[in-house]
């Protein structure tokens, strides 16, 4: 089956929008007519035709050849079939992702896989502030699926993280994991300050912590038959993070500022 | 500028008017066809519908407690952008600009905000004059602050009361007098859980029914044109028809608007212990030709409910959903916020969405009932379209009635009224009723030198697509609104009285100020040149 492909003419003048490209509303239209879609995000009108050469393929699968940091939204909403993005993008990546797989080779901007439900989201460079997170307003970040940054990560990563699985096998940022609500983030690399700052319950993984706050308990060393278990889930995605699993971890709860129930480990 | 709107349907029930004609508008003003003259600009509205600029006399769209209630809920304003928008912010949500465009683009050019203590005056004022487009107003809060409930102990005389009152809404710049569960919120604060008409305030020894007097009397002595605007006692309780009949009764003929009555239409009849008791209360309305009330309509839909009736939020603030709510001390009211999601499957909900659609059919005089959901209260004020078309289609009605659970459905007499609104009978309501309600002689009308706020609607089946988007909206002659959408913002006015009265009072309240709090009272009253803009405000002429 032959993807969809959109090859970048030259770097946008302005920000576009590009969360009409999904497969599921691509689904069934010509060539022609995704030409004349419009992207612009000020008055000065840009349509798909103009910024994209297409090769028309089974809308699916979806390829972007050439990114750009100021392509916002991709795959905005996608609920089922892939789109690769050989390049960079810009905010927004993977917004409400709630099915199939979302593949960035290129880096990132802020809020990428924010409040995604479901479904796969890859980044292979580094990706910016509020990965997973919710926007201003929204009461939660990532709800399920699962993210991958081969890279490093920002600052607020997995802000309000709900249920799923963030693994970055780079570094994050300061606050990772604040007010996680549940939840499993991995940090592979170094990480900032104040992990899990106000999470209530969730579970976060870090090889190399930093100090953490005085609201965080120790509750000893730990050989966990579920962290087995889940590194065995996680060995096809990231053998780093399934090697870390497999260690004995000592174990954190907290944070007792907020409700307590979660926990950091890192291992012993 | 002459504007000529050609060939509408002219509905302008003041001037007798439901016929085909033209309007003309020069400047900001309606005027009579200009011989000889040509317009500058030709609107051909035949086959539309023309009616003067719709008010909304009770919708709560400003001050301390929407903005507590907007901290609570951050969920409610999501930050997302439709991309390129129209005017800049007017799709942020819950904010003035929306607000004011999307007033503006059902119709509406003048809203009043129907609750500020006079504490929150000036951050209400600024509020107000953040809302692009319309006129604004607010009416004063009275009748739970301390200085007028010692004014009542102490026996001092009506005159007294009057230019406490006239001092307060001055200071305020108030368009009226607004009492909300006068002496219950007071009374919260020495422990009341309930509060009724007769009960006595502690430490004051005053009953609600000798406050409401007091405040009737001041505002009718003042000569305010609006009425004393009331939030009864006992709101939202089964039985609680008993207390709105019994207040009705308390007003002794005098003027007294009655606010969003729905909720005090509810009987205790049935195996629910709850049950419309909306009939009877309509042929009380019916009866006192003296009493002008407000409907307060419920919709099926998340809302949140915003009052300074402090003793009946505490009461309800287990059932907010989502479980989060705000209560708070203050002098006078205090407030409550309790988020509260109507459901079309609950029988309560149900039966309170049915009392307000009777109280709209069988209350029979157009300019004595106003149009409101008590916003957000009953409902958000975007559901006003779906209202139109509930009260002016049966088939409407039945369609919705038939979703609703059946038994709750048998404790109203909603499925067997055949009512329905004309255009000429929304246009009082919405229009001319409100105008003359507020003192407002230069609106609700389209005669000859009237303000030239005019709506022109699409008539069609669907009559809320009809009233949710104007095709054209004239604010002051300057065209706002075109298809439904604003096309630039404007700045309205905010309306207000200034009665006029003794001044020694105002020494007398600077001394209270600063025995009590060791502050100047001026600490509280809005002067004009703190608002961003010149003009702020117009005001109404106290006569009547």
């Amino acid at each position: 089956m032959k993807p969809l492909v959109f090859t970048l003419k030259q770097e946008p003048d302005q920000r576009l929008d590009l969360a009409p490209l999904v497969p599921h509303l691509l689904d069934g239209q010509s060539a022609k007519e995704i030409a004349e879609i419009e992207l612009q995000t000020t008055r000065e009108r840009a349509t798909v035709g103009d910024t994209f050469k297409i090769r028309p393929g089974s809308a699916e699968s979806i390829r972007f050849e050439g990114g750009s940091t100021r392509l916002d939204n991709i795959g905005k909403d996608m609920k089922a079939g892939e789109i690769v993005v050989e390049g960079d993008c810009g905010k927004s990546f993977g917004r409400s992702l709630s099915g199939g797989n979302l593949v960035l080779t290129g880096e990132c901007g802020p809020f990428a896989g924010s409040a995604m439900s479901g479904g796969r989201l890859e980044i292979a460079g580094d990706a910016g502030d509020f990965l997973g997170a919710p926007l201003e307003g929204e009461m939660e970040g990532m709800t399920g699926g699962l993210m991958i940054v081969r890279g490093n990560a920002g600052e607020r990563v997995g802000d309000r993280l709900r249920r799923g699985t963030i693994v970055i096998e780079g570094s994050a940022g300061d606050y990772p994991g604040s007010r996680m609500i549940a939840g499993t983030l991995i940090v592979l690399g170094e990480c900032g300050t104040l992990p899990g700052y106000l999470m209530r319950r969730g579970t976060i993984v870090l090889a190399n912590p930093p100090e953490l706050a005085p609201t965080f308990v120790d509750c000893g060393l730990h050989e966990l038959a579920f962290a087995k278990v889940f590194s065995g889930l996680l060995r096809p995605e990231s053998r780093a993070a399934a090697r870390l699993l497999s260690r004995p971890l000592a174990r954190f709860a907290g944070d007792m500022a907020a409700l307590g129930k979660g926990e950091i480990f890192f291992p012993a | 500028m002459l504007i000529h709107l050609k060939g509408g349907h002219i509905v302008d029930p003041v001037n007798g008017r439901d016929e085909t004609g033209d309007l003309w508008i020069e400047n900001d003003r309606i005027v009579a066809a200009p011989p000889g003259k040509l317009a500058d600009e030709v609107h051909d509205v035949s086959g539309k519908t023309v009616m003067a600029g719709a008010i909304d006399i009770h919708s709560h769209i400003a001050g301390g407690n929407v903005n507590c209630a907007r901290l609570l809920l951050p969920e409610k304003h999501q930050n997302w952008l439709p991309n390129p928008v129209a005017l800049p912010f007017s799709t942020a949500k819950w904010s003035t600009f929306e607000t004011g465009t999307i007033y503006a683009s059902m119709g509406f050019t003048t809203v009043i905000e129907p609750a500020i203590v006079p504490h929150q005056a000036l951050q209400a004022h600024l509020e107000l004059s953040d809302i692009p487009i319309i006129d604004k107003g607010m009416l004063t809060v009275l009748g739970n602050d301390d200085f007028l409930l010692s004014l009542l102990r102490d026996g001092e005389g009506p005159a007294a009361v009057a230019d406490y009152v006239a001092s307060a809404v001055a200071a305020s710049n108030g368009l009226g007098v607004k009492c909300i569960n006068a002496g219950g919120a007071t009374a919260f604060k020495y422990n009341a859980r309930t509060f009724s008409l007769d009960d006595v305030v502690p430490f004051y020894d005053l009953t609600s029914r000798q406050i409401v007097e007091a405040l009737q009397r001041a505002v009718e002595d003042l000569k305010i044109p609006h009425p004393l605007h009331l939030h009864a006692n006992n709101l939202g309780i089964p039985g609680n028809v008993a207390t709105a009949l019994a207040t009705i009764e308390a007003a002794r003929g005098e003027r007294l608007h009655f606010a969003h009555l729905q909720f005090y239409s509810y009987g205790a009849e049935g195996g629910h212990g709850f049950s419309s008791a909306a009939a009877e209360l309509a042929a009380a309305v019916n009866a006192a030709p003296n009493v002008t009330i407000d409907v307060g309509q419920v919709m099926f839909r998340q809302t949140v409910t915003v009052s300074a009736d402090v003793l009946r939020q505490f009461n309800g603030s287990e059932m907010a959903s989502p479980k989060k709510s705000v209560i708070h001390d203050g002098d006078g009211d205090g407030g409550g916020i309790v988020p509260y999601f109507y459901r079309e499957n609950d029988f309560a909900n149900a039966v309170q969405w049915a009392c307000g659609l009777e109280l709209f059919m069988l209350i029979d005089d157009p300019w004595r009932i106003f149009f409101t959901t008590d916003h957000p209260n009953g409902a958000p004020f975007t559901t006003y379209p779906e209202i139109f078309a509930l009260i002016m289609s049966r088939d409407a009605r039945a369609e919705a009635t038939a979703r609703l659970p059946q038994e709750a459905v048998a404790m109203t007499t909603l499925p067997s009224i055949a009512r329905e609104y004309n255009l000429n009978e929304i246009a009082i309501m919405t229009r001319a009723a409100p105008a003359k309600l507020l003192g407002l002689k230069d609106r609700g009308h389209l005669g000859e030198g009237g303000l030239a706020d005019i709506a022109v609607y699409s008539p069609g089946k669907d009559l809320a697509k009809m009233f949710r988007f104007a095709h054209l909206v004239f604010k002051d002659g300057d065209l706002v609104v075109r298809d439904g959408r604003g096309t630039h913002y404007r700045w309205g006015n905010a309306l207000k009285v200034n009665p006029g009265y003794d001044k020694a009072i105002d020494r007398r309240l600077a001394g209270y100020y600063d025995h009590h709090f060791g502050n100047s009272r001026d600490l509280f009253t809005v002067k004009e040149h703190l608002l961003p803009r010149a003009d702020a405000f117009r005001e109404v002429a106290c006569a009547r």
